[in-house]
This record gives C-alpha cells, sequence and structure tokens, in this order.
C-alpha cells in the first residue's frame, strides 16, 4: 500500500469509527425514542421495528470500536459500507417522497430537525469513505503486497 | 473473474461479518432484558395503539368530529408541519405550531389560547407523527382538550373541507 493509500486507510477508518461509535451513544440511551425514529421512515414492518431500534446501535458501536481497533477489518468494513449504502438509499427515499422526519441518525432529539439536502451531502461523504475503506481492505489483504495481481 | 484470493477475503468478510452480526444481536437483545426503560421486542405500530394514552383513552379525532368542532368554531387547529409546508396549505385557520421548532414558536402560539379549549394537531401521512407529540407536549402544558386528527392534511383535503392556500 503506497504511503496516499495508507494515509486514507487509517483516516477512514478512524474518523467512520468515532462516527459510528458516536452514532450510537444516544440511540443506546433512548431505545424508545429510537423506535420512534425508525418507525418514521415507513420501510420495516412493524415486526422489525423494535427489533432493529435494539439491535442496531449495538452493530455500530461494534463497528466502530472494530474499525478503531483494527480488528475483524474485512468484515467490519464491509459492513459499514453496507450500512452507509442503505442508509443513503433510505434518506434518498423519504425526501423523494417528502417526508418530514427526523434523520435519528446521531440524536432522537427532535432538536435534529428534519433531514434535508445537507443530511443527504454528510452521509455521502461517510459513504464514499466507507466505499474506499472497504475496497482498500479488500485490496491491502489480497497479497498486495507480496507483488501478486489479482485480475477483478 | 474474481481470483481465488480475492473469493477468499470475501468468504472472511463474509465470516467476521456475521460474527460481527451476532454479537450485535446478542447484545442488543441481552442488555434489553435487563435495562430499566426496556421495549418490547415486538409491539403494534397501528395509529390506534400509537394514539392511546396511559389510561386507555386514544388522543385521535376522528374527521366528522373535528370537522363538527371546526364548523361550530369551537376548535383551534395547530399545524404540526414544517413552515414551509403550512404556508403552502394549511387547514382553514389553522395555526403554524411546527413541532421540530416548537420551543421557537410556543410562546407566539400559546399565550391567545384557553387551555379548556380543545386543540387539534395535525401533520400529514398515517404513520406521521409529529401531531402525536405535540398533542402529548400540550397536554403537559395544560391542554386537556388536545387531540390528533390523523393523517389530518390528506384526509381534510380529500374530503374538500375549507383550506387557505397562498392563491386563495
Amino acid at each position: 500500500m503506497n504511503p496516499s493509500s495508507r494515509f486514507f486507510y487509517h483516516s477512514a477508518r478512524i474518523v467512520l469509527g468515532a462516527v459510528f461509535i458516536y452514532a450510537s451513544l444516544d440511540k443506546q440511551c433512548n431505545p424508545w425514542a429510537f423506535a420512534q425514529a425508525v418507525y418514521n421512515y415507513q420501510v420495516l414492518p412493524d415486526a422489525l421495528i423494535n427489533l432493529t431500534a435494539l439491535i442496531l446501535p449495538w452493530l455500530e458501536l461494534i463497528l466502530g470500536f472494530c474499525l478503531i481497533l483494527e480488528r475483524w477489518m474485512m468484515g467490519a468494513s464491509s459492513l459499514v459500507a453496507i450500512l452507509m449504502t442503505i442508509f443513503m438509499g433510505l434518506i434518498m427515499f423519504n425526501l423523494a417522497r417528502g417526508l418530514d422526519i427526523n434523520c435519528g441518525c446521531f440524536s432522537t432529539s427532535p432538536e435534529e430537525g428534519p433531514m434535508d439536502k445537507l443530511t443527504l451531502a454528510r452521509d455521502g461523504l461517510f459513504l464514499c469513505l466507507a466505499l474506499g475503506l472497504a475496497a482498500l481492505t479488500l485490496y491491502k489483504k489480497n497479497g498486495y503486497d507480496k507483488n501478486q495481481i489479482d485480475i477483478v | 473473474m474474481p481470483s481465488v484470493v480475492l473469493r477468499q477475503n470475501l468468504m472472511k468478510a463474509l465470516q467476521e461479518a456475521g460474527f460481527i452480526l451476532l454479537l450485535a444481536v446478542a447484545a442488543g437483545l441481552a442488555v434489553n432484558l435487563i435495562r430499566p426503560d426496556s421495549i418490547p421486542f415486538v409491539q403494534d405500530w397501528s395509529a390506534e395503539s400509537r394514539m392511546a394514552e396511559d389510561g386507555g383513552n386514544s388522543l385521535a379525532i376522528s374527521l366528522p368530529e373535528a370537522e363538527a368542532l371546526f364548523r361550530e368554531n369551537k376548535a383551534v387547529f395547530l399545524d404540526a408541519r414544517d413552515k414551509a409546508l403550512f404556508d403552502e396549505g394549511h387547514i382553514k385557520g389553522a395555526k403554524s405550531l411546527p413541532w421540530y421548532e416548537v420551543d421557537d414558536h410556543f410562546q407566539q402560539v400559546v399565550p391567545g389560547l384557553d387551555r379548556q379549549t380543545p386543540v387539534i394537531t395535525y401533520c400529514d401521512g398515517e404513520s406521521c407523527n409529529l401531531s402525536h407529540e405535540l398533542a402529548l407536549f400540550l397536554k403537559n402544558m395544560g391542554f386537556a382538550e388536545a387531540r390528533v386528527l390523523v393523517n389530518g392534511w390528506t384526509v381534510w383535503t380529500e374530503n374538500n373541507l375549507p383550506i387557505e392556500t397562498p392563491d386563495k
């Protein structure tokens, strides 16, 4: 991995790790409010709303620590990229539908305000970081350093 | 065509992701069992259920009831949606009290209201929660007759009831 790729790899994993840990905290503390936020997205059946509200914050927390501590990086970076893609899709879907709802991304409080194009831009940036990190993680580990060339 | 190494890496990513997911499921469910403010794993999210108060009474008001109060001028309608949506069109005579900015607008809207007057909050969409949150907030502020017209803007306009728009 060249120095600039290495810089991106470490920067991206630390930034995304911190973001995921921070994003999980308020949801952990307010499961009921987060369940409301999940419900407001109107994409899940009733049976999955509370389960999602209970499990997703833990998933974000564990992924955040995996990235910061550089553990299980292949699985963690892939999951972060998948999650960010889903989050982006949901935000775009609801903006297109004109739903006036709280993002619930970092806070369950209504003071966070409804999601808007800035929310989309912010998550777009995180998605780019996540996709780059996942690609680099697989690239870094697939033998490039041993001068192997893979045709993908 | 993916190389053998990449295929191995993807398999490893899948295994690690599965393990992380299992860990998150176990932690999420286990912690919910022991925390004091736990929530049920599965619950009813229907409009009737969401509008139920602790005593079993419903905050929801039916359209005919709301319309009757409107015709008799006996209720105040509060629009919980964003101000921009209110400006595009709202129930005739309604006041704007966006839930997301309730702290900013509360002092402008509420002082003129009698706390015994029925207050009907509304937003748009069957699952819109803004009006429900606003009604609960108003109840806490002493408005005993705060009610919610579920999916208010849509049902009101679908029944051709009086509205105000910028060109009307």
